[in-house]
């Protein structure tokens, strides 16, 4: 099963996910900052990564433009979870290369569809 | 020394208690964990870690002791830091634990921010409430904040730029850059004003001659976040003669054709500042708004 990285720094968020996914067969890599993920995902290369827009050290559009200067992630689907409005979130995703965005708080039920889409 | 025991609006039967305390009773880690949580649910949540709410406290000259922690049964329920400098206060970083909201704590935060503000003999208090954040705006305007303007956050992926960038550049030394800086007469925004950038390491900036008349400067912060990553942050642009829109797009070029791989963010831009359209034509995207609210000394409000 794909190897998902989850870059989020508050715990009750990243246990949710964790929990959801791993149900579902991923390997989960859990980052509570901008620079374990940007490390975590050098080290790991995951095949998809879930990034939170609000990261303590970084904010999550400023370690998506890092994360796609390394050359074995640049294909890799980048999705951004966030709390912000439709048209902010659907602006910034784009505009940094993001291959989509997931609204928090996270749909549990329709949760791991979304993943599966991006990985297909 | 801890203020009175708050006694808010809640049933007669069942005050709600806590103490305010002065914030530099606590570790910086307590007040990062403090603040982290209370902007949990917030539209733009904006999370610190440790080392950036220091610095935050740095750079914008927030005085621990005369802001605040609001605690019952030894829990944080709130903050509200106060920044200090000779003509005016800053209310920031004002947050409450979401199930301990209408309660009074975040009210009577501020109330003590701006008793030390009345102490401290500041002719005024500002602060910035972002767009759409309601509950937080009614509370100031309760509290004798007047609207004085917008300004706008702002982010800009890495890329080069668009067209060569026309004019000769000339890069300043830091103390040229902090020269040109304090000669703006618009009023800027506390975190944009020059005693805000007189503690940032990494100043960079030039100005910029145009081969048709135009003339401006650029100053800018190379920010490092810890080990891997460096953005742009903090723009200052100012035409001196010509059109701002066609010099703040050569200026901004000449930053892009030195900085293409970095990402930028800037915030408090006036939304009337005549380089937004530079900005926006550079490839920037609005992140969201915040609202300045201004207060004069003594202004009161019905809560006050």
């Amino acid at each position: 099963m794909p190897t998902v990285l989850v870059v989020e720094d508050y715990p009750d968020n990243a246990a949710l996910v964790e929990r959801v996914l791993k149900a579902k067969g991923y390997t989960v890599l859990l980052a509570a900052d901008a620079e374990t993920g940007l490390q975590m995902a050098k080290d790991h290369k995951p095949d998809l990564i879930l990034l939170d827009l609000g990261l303590p050290d970084a904010d999550g559009q400023t370690v998506v433009s890092w994360m796609r200067r390394i050359p074995e992630l640049e294909k890799t689907p980048i999705i951004a979870c966030t709390a912000w409005p439709e048209e902010t979130a659907r602006q910034m995703v784009t505009a940094y290369g993001c291959n989509g965005y997931i609204r928090k708080p996270i749909n549990v039920a329709k949760f791991p569809d979304e993943i599966a889409a991006y990985l297909r | 020394m801890s203020a009175p025991l708050a006694l808010p609006e809640t049933s007669p039967e069942t005050p709600f208690l806590f103490r305010l305390e002065p914030a530099a009773q606590y570790s910086i880690e307590q007040l990062t964990a403090a603040y982290n949580q209370t902007r949990v649910d917030y539209l733009v949540p904006m999370p610190m870690n440790a080392a950036r709410l220091a610095e935050y406290v740095h750079h914008y000259d927030v005085d621990l002791a005369h802001s605040f922690v609001a605690e019952a049964d030894g829990q944080m329920l709130g903050l509200g830091m106060l920044g200090v400098r000779p003509r005016a206060t800053w209310v920031t970083r004002l947050g409450v634990l979401p199930v301990e909201r209408r309660n009074g704590v975040g009210r009577a935060i501020l109330q003590s921010l701006l008793d030390a503000s009345e102490q401290l003999g500041r002719p005024q208090t500002i602060l910035e409430v972002i767009q759409n954040n309601t509950p937080a705006h009614q509370l100031f305007l309760a509290n004798g904040f007047k609207e004085a303007r917008e300004l706008v956050v702002l982010r800009r992926p890495p890329g080069p730029p668009p067209f060569p960038p026309p004019g000769e550049a000339r890069w300043l030394e830091r103390a040229e850059a902090l020269a040109l800086l304090a000669q703006r007469l618009q009023p800027e925004s506390w975190i944009t004003d020059t005693p805000s950038l007189v503690h940032v390491d990494n100043l960079m900036g030039f100005v910029l001659t145009l081969p048709a008349v135009g003339r401006g400067w650029l100053i800018f912060e190379h920010q490092r976040h810890g080990k891997f990553i460096v953005v742009l942050a903090r723009l200052a642009l100012r035409t001196e003669a010509g059109d701002p829109v066609q010099v703040g797009q050569a200026l901004l070029a000449h930053l892009y054709r030195r900085f293409p791989d970095l990402d930028t963010h800037t915030e408090n831009i006036d939304a009337t500042n005549p380089h937004l359209p530079a900005l926006h034509a550079l490839g920037y995207v609005e992140s969201f708004r915040r609202i300045e609210m201004c207060r004069a000394r003594g202004a009161g409000g019905p809560a006050a």
